[in-house]
Formats: C-alpha cells, structure tokens, sequence
C-alpha cells in the first residue's frame, strides 16, 4: 500500500468521534499546562498519563500528543501577555510578543503565533509522511562530533541578538555558560561551582532564571518607571491585516523549514530552533532595527519552528526508537505502557496505528487553530486590567510557578535574584537573550565536545575528520567573522568609543 | 428543614472525621514521582515505566517516571538522597553503579549506602557486549584481536564512569591484556544512537536493552557477561564458554526511598509493587524486552544490597588502580 492509502486509512481510524474528543480534551489541557511556567510540557504530560489508562493505545496516544502541541502553543500565550514564557521554546517571542503586546497588538501576535504554529505543524507532518524513514537514518550521522559543532552555530547566534553591543553580547554568553557550569560534573561527577550549598548540586533551573530575567525584571522596570496604567486600553484588530499576513509569510515558511530540519535530529530541543528561527528572520530582514520593538516576523517564525520541530521531533522516535526531547520521553513512556516499542519496526508491526497517529497530528493542528483563534480576544482582554492588579498576578503566578516545578523555596529564591539581575543588567543595556541561550545550550556543549574528546582520544584534530561538524563549524566562523567586521559593526564600536 | 440542615451538618462532620482517619492512614493521596538515574529508552527508564503503570493501578495514584540523569547516575541519586522521605519521591537504585560511586573519594558523593533505603527489587540484568549489525567484528575474538592490533584504538562505551558497563571493560581489558579507549555515556539509549550512527565501535551494555535489537538484526550481540546462557538470546555465546571466566558482569535495579521513609509507608510500598511485579503482565511485557525479573524484599533485598555493597569496595579500588 502506498503511503497516501495508510495515510487515508489513518484518518478513518483516527477521525472517530471519541477519538476527536480526544484530541480535543488533549489541546485544551495542554494549553493550560503550557500557559502555567512551572509545569512544562514534559511534567504536564508525565502527570497526565493516567487519565489515558483506560484507552485503547491510538486513543491513548492522540490525546497525549495533542497535550503534547497544546502546551507547545500555551507557553506563547504568558510570553506575549506578560513577557513570562510558559515553558523553555517560548523564551524567545517574550522579545517580539510582548512589545507587540504593550503597543496593543497582543491579539495580532497570538493570532499570528498560532496560525504559524499550524502552517508549520502541518507541513512539518506532511513533511515527515513523505521522508519520515530515510531521514530519520541520515540523523543519526549526528554524533557527539556534529553535536558540539551544532551547539557552536548556536552559540555564534548569539551575535544576531546582540543590541547594540557585541562584546556586552558575549559577556552575556559567557554569564550563561557559567551558570550552566554549576551542579554535578555531568561526567565524572564531582560537584562544581556550589560553594557548599546544597541546593546548588541540582544546578540552577533554566526556568526560574527565565522567568526571573524576563518576567521579574519587566514588574521591576514597570514600578520604576511608574507605568501603574494598563498597557493598553484600545487592543487594536485581532486579526493580522493582510499586510501583516504578507510580512510573516516568509518568515512562516522559513521557520517551518528550520523546525523540520532540527526535529530530525535527536536531542536538539525545542528552544534551539526557536532561536534560530528568530535569529535568521533579523538577518534577512531589511529593517532589524524593528526587531525588539514589536515586529511581527519576530512572533510569527519562532513560534512557527517551534510547532514544526514538535511534529519532526516524532521522527526519530516513530521511525528510531529514539526519544529526542522530555517530552518526547514522557510519549514513549506511553507507547511501552501500550505494548508498542517505537522502532523501525513499528511501521510494519503496527502501520495501522503509526498512521493512525499521523493523521491525528494533522486534526490535532486543526483543532489547536480552530481552539485558540477564537480565544485569542478573550486571553488580550486580560491586559486591560488594571496594570496594579495584574502586576500582584504575575508576580503570585511567578512565584508559584517556580515553587511548582520542585516544590523548592529555593527556586524562588533564585527567580526573585535573577529578577533583580536582569534588572540590572537591562538598565545598563546588556542584553538578556544571549545569556538564556548559552545556559540552555551550555549543558549538552559541554557533554558533547567531552564524548567528543573521549572517541577522539583528547585530539581536536576530529573535527577535520569529520565532514557535516566542518561545515558547521565554518558557518559558525563565517557568522561571527561577517558580523564583526561588518560596517555596521564597525560602525557601533566607534559609536562605543565615542 | 431544620432537621435537615441538622442531618446535613452531622454527615458534614462524620464526613471530614472519615476524611482525617483516612488521611493518616491511607498513603498515598497524591502522584508519585520515580527517579530513573538514566535517559529515557534505556533499560532502566523501561522497566520502571513498565512496573509504575501496573504499580500505580495497586496504590491508586499515579507513579510519574522522571529521568535524572549524568554522571553515571550521581546527579540523580543526589537528588533524591535529598528528597523528603515522606513516600511521595522513590528513585531506582542500579547496583553496583551506586556503590561504585559512593565508595570512589573522587566522586564526593553526598549521600551514602544508607542514605537510601531499599524497598524492591525488580531485575537482574546480565552484562553484554554488543555492536553494529555490519560491524567487521562478527566474534568476541575479532574484537580482542583488533584491540591487541590497535591499543586503545576502538572505541567502547558504556552507561557512565565506574558503572557496571566500565567495570565490565576494566575486566575485559585485564583478562585479554588489551585497552580499549572508553567514552562514557549518560545510558544505553546514548549508546544506541552513537552505535547505530556508527559514532563508537563497541558498547558494554545490558541484556535487557538490546534484545529487541538483536532479534530486528540491527545490531549483533558478542557474548553476555554470565556463568549462563542469557534466557533471551540464547543463541549468543557467554564470556566463560569463550575463555574469559573472570569477565563477570550484571545489574541489579530496584526501587528504594531516601533514608527515614515511614515503616507503614515502606510496607504499603512493598505490598503494592510484589503485587505489580507478580502481575501476569508484568511479567509479559518485561520478558518481552528481555529483562529478567528477580522479585526481591524485606530482609533480603537490605542483605543483597549490604553485602554487594561490600563487594564493590574490592572492585572500585581496583577499577582505580587500572583507570588511565
């Protein structure tokens, strides 16, 4: 049977009225998962597991993958209203979002972000319908090798969310990997960096010190500056204007493509694409100065690589066996539990319900527009309070969100020091992104250049080895070397100097 | 009405007293989470998942399987010797690599042998050593001859520094007089994905991970690390029949509380999850893996785990002094 017949047979199976239910029930848990910070969606789903017991296992399966993309979309909703992303991949349209947000564009950027989010989640799926086997095997030539060089493209990045300083740019970088560096040595486990505190050995949370960075300083600032008045009293069209439409088009078919690629690649996550998204769009664009001060690119292709990595992100697990993300984990839990081992052999035991899983990514897309289009007004209409009473909101929705995620007073305590840091540190005009991408990116920097240097027997000469790490490291050369000496550049370190 | 209202009030009262007497009594009233010290996928994380979603039917509230891993298991292990002991955080202990990391100086471990008190176990799972199904080696000799041809040239793995897996190899490269250059990874799902990208040449894993891999022809297995055939693959040849009867390796995961978990916590625990484990599809679906279950508690399992505790003393000293 060719692949559009399983396809068609999957939607039969997986369009039955309790099984739509299901994905229904599933986007709308899921966005409430997503829309609270501490509950990310690899604890949401984990939690939510047993109400999916008594299901048959394609049942089972599509309500926790709709939960899966409803708690992608959720962390949007905080990070555009409040600039307090909901989960890891929404940090990024916190920038964009939430000035869109203060000019009284919320609704437009909630739109766009999840007509982004389907455009992407469905080519993406088409996508992997049509390649999901043979890519999935030219993945895996994505070793500790390819992986560091990977990680160093991103880091690079940083260059393109610099403000108007590139050395405060990488200050910033060298702040986050720090961070990263405190807890447990990942490999021959000695602690570092925890000067005798205890709670330090488990390292400090990304997301405490996200919401801190973002959502603590943005209250701080807000109380500074006595803006104790609502953002915005008009909230302007819900809808993108044609216009606007136009604008985020590309941006839209780009983040697509730059979700689909990374999903592929096990062990990735979801923020490195987000970020590359927003990175390539401020590159390309033909006035950067907007980015940062509302433009709508910056909403529309994050959000978009961010539901197109998801539904990719099923590649490597459906096709491999591989569990590429938390997340993803929790869904291969699910499987197991059901009596299917996800594998290459999978597809053949049980092409029924594989298919029957892939249609469901595309009813779940459809239900998650068709769930949030409407709701966008409502969620706006949350900013014409008061700005007094919805800044005690956040801050309680803050503090309780980083209580949540280990039932640590500890994490809080981290967020409110972060908070004030970022306080700081946007005073002085440094830039904040760069900090959050090193401490995400950090981590699996480290573990992989570590294996790397173990397969290589401690020689570096195993990047000239290996062919996709040149390549990448050579672009990350390229990024850096065309960004510093750029006029433009040139052009700001005289400014600094003046 | 009055007396209604009356009625009302009395069942309110008689209601929150049942309340209170059941709240003392009856752990758990809220979701368990369960520590697996290794990534998802590898043979830890799936027999955990498959014992919580039977075990939690028993308790009544959903077991939660989170992942925690690095350092060979450290970071998670860390992390629950500093839980709360109040029953709601349970964590997998994997043995001897716990040991191994708590008797290493170097570690600087915070927590200790008692640090953790043992509830149930589950497996013991043989040691093996596996590779690439194109691999050039088809035999275990093939690849000691090639490592006596190329010293510390290939590449093996395991599932973290002085785990089972490294102490496995430590053994191999003493018996055979070769050297193979060691890359440490987070768990066998790690080593999957490097193997089957053909990042590392040979892995030092156990049984219960590959054995649908080697059924699928994905990968060969070279010999399991046992005085016995494994029940799984039996056609794969052990490392005594092969010559090499001091290269001896398995792990044994169970389930264990931090230190000062209440007694009617512990039984109740111990009750709940025999139960899961006698469980006829448990037992299934752990066979069907390749996991050989072995049901141990109370007194036993605390006497297996002091007393391999004591074993691992010999061997960490002598895995340091071999460590390059």
């Amino acid at each position: 049977m060719d692949t559009l017949a399983l396809l068609a047979n999957g939607f039969v199976a997986a369009a039955t009225p309790t099984n739509l239910t299901f994905a229904l029930i599933g986007c709308v848990l899921g966005t409430l998962i997503g829309v609270l910070p501490g509950l990310g969606p690899a604890a949401g789903t984990a939690i939510l597991i047993p109400l999916t017991f008594n299901l048959d296992p394609t049942g089972a399966i599509i309500m926790l993958c709709a939960i899966y993309y409803g708690a992608m979309y959720g962390g949007t909703i905080t990070s555009v209203l409040i600039n307090v992303p909901g989960e890891a991949a929404s940090v990024i349209t916190c920038i964009d979002g939430y000035e869109m947000a203060k000019q009284g564009r919320a609704g437009t950027a909630l739109a766009v972000a999840a007509i982004g989010s389907f455009i992407g989640g469905c080519i993406s799926t088409i996508a992997l319908t049509a390649v999901a086997l043979p890519l999935a095997q030219l993945a895996l030539k994505f070793g500790p090798v390819e992986f560091f060089a990977l990680m160093v493209v991103g880091l690079s990045l940083v260059i393109g969310l610099a403000g108007k300083s590139l050395a405060a740019a990488l200050l910033m970088t060298v702040f986050g990997l720090l961070i990263a560096m405190v807890g447990i040595d990942p490999v021959r486990g000695a602690p570092r960096f925890t000067f005798g505190v205890e709670d330090l050995l488990d390292g400090v949370g990304f997301i405490p010190v996200a919401m801190g960075l973002f959502g603590i300083s943005e209250l701080m600032l807000a109380a500074d500056s006595r803006l104790l008045k609502p953002i915005s009293t008009r909230i302007s069209s819900l809808i993108p204007s044609r216009r606007e439409m136009r604008d985020c088009a590309g941006s839209i078919g780009r983040g697509t493509v730059i979700g689909f690629v990374l999903g592929l690649i096990p062990g990735v996550g979801a923020v490195i694409p987000t970020f590359l998204a927003y990175v390539l769009e401020k590159k390309i664009s033909k006035t950067p100065e907007r980015f940062g001060k509302g433009a709508i690119e910056g909403v529309a292709a994050p959000e978009t690589a961010n539901n197109a990595y998801a539904n990719a992100a099923m590649v490597p697990l459906l096709a491999l066996g591989i569990p590429s993300s938390p997340t993803i984990a929790v869904l291969m839990g699910a499987f197991i539990i059901n009596g299917l081992t996800p594998g290459p052999f999978l597809f053949q035991e049980r092409p029924d319900l594989v298919w029957a899983i892939i249609a469901s990514f595309f009813i779940g897309n459809v239900i998650l527009l068709a769930l949030n289009l409407p709701l966008v007004g409502l969620w706006a209409k949350l900013l014409r309070m008061p700005y007094h009473y919805l800044c005690t909101g956040v801050l309680l929705f803050c503090i309780l969100g980083a209580y949540s995620l280990k039932q640590s007073v500890f994490d809080v305590w981290v967020m409110l020091g972060f908070g004030v840091v970022g306080y700081l540190l946007r005073k002085l005009d440094f830039p904040l992104a760069p900090a959050i991408l090193a401490l995400i990116l950090g981590p699996i920097m480290e573990r992989s250049l570590r294996t790397t240097l173990e397969i290589s027997g401690g020689s570096f000469a195993i990047f000239l080895d290996r062919p996709i790490a040149m390549v990448l490291l050579a672009i990350a050369a390229a990024v850096i070397v065309t960004v510093a000496f750029s006029p433009k550049a040139i052009e700001a370190v005289s400014e600094d100097a003046q | 009405m009055i007396l209604g209202r009356a009625l009302v009030r009395c069942l309110a009262v008689l209601a929150l007293l049942i309340a209170t007497a059941a709240g003392a009594a009856e752990y758990p009233t809220k979701p368990i989470q369960l520590l697996v010290m290794f990534p998802a996928g590898g043979s830890t994380d799936i027999g955990a998942r498959i014992v919580a979603s039977i075990a939690e039917k028993e308790l009544g509230q959903p077991i939660v399987v989170v992942n925690k891993s690095g350092a060979g298991g450290q970071v998670g292990w860390t992390e629950m010797s500093r839980a709360k002991p109040d029953g709601y955080t349970l964590g997998f202990i994997n043995l001897p690599g716990l040991n191994t990391i708590i008797l290493d100086p170097e570690r600087k471990a915070v927590f200790k042998a008692d640090s953790f008190a043992p509830i149930i176990n589950q497996v013991v799972d043989a040691g093996i050593i596996w590779l690439k199904a194109d691999s050039p080696y088809k035999t275990l000799g093939d690849l000691i001859e090639a490592a006596r041809q190329k010293p510390g040239q290939i590449t093996a793995c395991t599932t973290g520094i002085l785990s089972d897996d490294h102490l496995a190899i430590l053994m191999m490269e003493e018996a055979a007089k070769v050297q193979f250059r060691i890359v440490h990874f987070d768990g066998g799902a790690q080593q999957m994905t490097a193997i089957l990208g053909n990042h590392v040449e040979v892995a030092f894993d156990n049984v219960g991970g590959i054995v649908k891999r080697v059924q699928s022809g994905e990968v060969r297995a070279l010999a399991v690390m046992d005085p016995a055939r494994s029940k799984f693959l039996p056609d794969v040849p052990t490392t005594p029949e092969l010559g090499y009867p001091t290269v001896l390796s398995n792990s044994t995961r169970g389930i264990a509380a931090p230190k000062g978990v209440p007694a009617n916590v512990v039984k109740r625990l111990e009750a709940a999850f025999t139960k899961a484990m006698e469980n006829a599809d448990h037992v299934k679906k752990m066979e069907d893996t390749g996991l050989a279950i072995k049901v141990m508690t109370g007194d036993e399992y605390r006497k297996y785990y002091q007393d391999l505790h004591a074993k691992a003393a010999k061997y960490t000293e002598w895995a340091r002094s071999q460590q390059r």
